[in-house]
């Protein structure tokens, strides 16, 4: 067999020759191991992915015809398997961000050193040794939260069916960029969130653009989620004034819709609720506890005293909260305990009762405390608190 | 040397330390270890079986019934209703307000804490205005769960915390278990003349 079939496939696109003809030397003769191809313009580029499969495409972005970003945005809609480096002589943070956007995943700037293009042609190879398929029935939010928690720096793209397309960038787990249309970046974000249903995709990069939303990652994704509550609210009220239209219409035909709900409903919603936080990655144990010590409800790992805990909890959030008062700090609003094996988060739930949280010291403290402030109201309206 | 005042440390103590808890973990929290520890006292007690009511009541006159033990014995007014003529936290209250006239700072908060609905209350059917002081909160929720020890006719029974009457004078009632045991609000208001606590014993069918 042909060594060469093996080999990770380059396209070098460039249309000045020297440039082609010192990379195809340089890379030829190094110990990249890749089968090099070159192309001197996009057009003939186009032609090569057509012919043979190509894992990377390294060009330049100014040349005649079709453009280097032109080109990146044809692979990234005809090839979504083929990585692309981009090069240019003109760096701008403009192009920079554009080249990304589309999806390239390393910009670089001429002059290079003939090194920095072998690192990078052999990160982004090794990237196609990552895992790669379909994952469905996933939310988008679960999949930030992910991104946030495993401390990425990536690209989300994200598309529906209906051809909408965004973009959030990801910086050591913190968002720091979106696109959407021509909305700013902050209301980009907040616009994917709304998205329904689609195609996710996770592009890994080193190469990132400027940073351009300034908000705390843990207060964006919390502005998120409750303008998501919001919109939901506000549709299920459009739900229910379409059914009372309905039925005003129709005589006989009487169409109750009651926020009643039996012990049992209850008692599911706030173990739904607590499982929130049992399903974050490294959190085993959510309690719902009295002030007074007693647990109302909760979700433990095997070998946990529930009852044990509230009890004990009791007196550190009440201490925590006598504490408060003493220095004149105002109402608690969370208290966490750290110890060898991870921390222990206690957050008050409305006036009577509240949350216990235990997580392993791999847990994403951040993560517990966004979900703690997005169900806190919604547990004491289940728990009747 | 003239005639001192003897204090008994042993309850002085355990007011005090309710105080402390209080300072320390707040209202709520000491509430719940007070009535912890009575429910863990009264699961020591051992179950009994009575035959008839008049024998649960031939029980407390001779106190042997395991509500007298904790408590001296109760008058059954009729129709269920009980009085009980002293607390028995009153001599503890006598000794520690003889020395230091009133009694520890925060009681007041404790015992509004103790009235408030909650789950534990809800279940021992107690406080919800039935508290006068915080040793309610030990007194009342033992005796509910002592009676979940005894059966009469192999039948279970219940206690529903009705009133109960303070040293000064100043009576607070249940008006959610009155309301739910049928019993007139006036019955325990008279029940409270003359007794210090007011309860209702159910036989559940």
């Amino acid at each position: 067999m042909d060594n060469t079939e093996t080999l990770k496939k380059v396209l070098i696109v460039d249309d000045e020759e020297d440039m082609i003809w010192s990379l195809q030397k340089n890379l030829n003769n190094d110990k990249l191991q890749v089968d090099i191809t070159v192309a001197s313009s996009g057009e003939d580029a186009l032609q090569v992915l057509s012919e043979k499969p190509i894992d990377l495409v390294v060009t330049d972005i100014k040349m005649p015809g079709i453009s280097g970003i032109d080109l990146l945005m044809r692979i990234s809609n005809r090839y979504p398997n083929t990585g692309v480096v981009v090069m240019t002589a003109f760096p701008s943070p403009e192009h920079k961000n554009e080249a990304l956007a589309h999806g390239g995943l390393h910009y670089l700037e001429k002059p290079f050193d003939i090194n920095e293009l072998r690192r990078v042609i052999k990160t982004s190879l090794a990237q196609d040794d990552l895992f790669k398929g379909t994952v469905s029935g996933i939310e988008l939010s679960d999949i930030i939260q992910i991104n946030c928690l495993s401390k990425s720096s990536t690209t989300l793209r994200v598309k529906t069916s209906s051809g909408r397309e965004g973009r959030v960038y990801f910086y050591d787990g913190n968002i720091i960029h979106a696109q959407c249309g021509t909305l700013s970046p902050e209301e980009a974000f907040y616009e994917i969130l709304t998205f329904k249903g689609g195609m996710i995709e996770c592009i890994s990069t080193k190469e990132l653009p400027e940073r351009t939303i300034k908000k705390d990652t843990e207060a964006l994704l919390l502005e998120g989620m409750a303008r998501m509550d919001e919109l939901k609210a506000k549709q299920n009220e459009e739900k229910i004034s379409i059914s009372s239209s309905a039925s005003d219409s129709m005589p006989g035909n009487i169409d109750v819709i009651s926020d009643n709900k039996n012990e049992e409903e209850i008692m599911n919603d706030l173990k739904n609720l607590l499982t929130e936080f049992t399903s974050l990655p490294g959190v085993n144990t959510a309690c719902l506890v009295g002030r007074d010590g007693f647990l109302l409800d909760s979700i433990a790992i095997a070998g946990t005293d529930s009852e044990m805990i509230g009890a004990i909890a009791s007196g550190g959030f009440g201490a925590s909260e006598s504490m408060g008062n003493q220095l004149d700090k105002g109402s608690l609003t969370m208290t966490m305990i750290e110890y060898d094996q991870g921390p222990v988060m206690l957050a008050p739930i409305g006036s009577e009762a509240f949350l216990v949280v235990v997580a392993d010291k791999e847990a994403n403290l951040g993560m517990i405390r966004l979900k703690i402030k997005k169900h806190a109201g919604e547990i004491e309206k289940s728990a009747s608190i | 040397m003239g005639e001192g005042k003897i204090l008994d440390i042993a309850h002085v103590s355990f007011l005090d330390m309710i105080k402390v808890m209080i300072t320390m973990s707040g209202a709520a929290a000491a509430k719940g270890t007070l009535i912890r520890n009575a429910l863990a006292t009264a699961e020591k007690i051992k179950e009994v079986e009575y035959a008839t009511f008049d024998d649960f009541l031939a029980a407390i006159e001779d106190t042997s019934n395991p509500i007298t033990m904790i408590e001296g014995k109760s008058t059954h007014v009729g129709d269920f209703v009980f009085g009980l003529k002293d607390c028995p936290f009153g001599p503890s209250i006598k000794n520690y307000t003889s020395v230091f006239e009133t009694m520890p700072d925060g009681y007041a908060d404790f015992t509004e804490e103790f009235n408030k609905p909650g789950m534990i209350t809800n279940k021992y059917r107690v406080g919800e205005g039935a508290g006068v002081s915080p040793f309610c909160s030990v007194h009342q929720p033992l005796r509910s769960a002592v009676a979940d020890k005894i059966q009469v006719g192999g039948k279970k029974i219940e206690i529903y915390q009705l009133g109960c009457k303070a040293g000064s004078g100043k009576k607070g009632f249940a008006d959610k278990w009155i309301s739910e045991t049928g019993v007139a609000k006036d019955v325990v208001d008279k029940v409270l003349d003359n007794h210090m606590c007011c309860y209702y014993i159910k036989i559940v069918d």
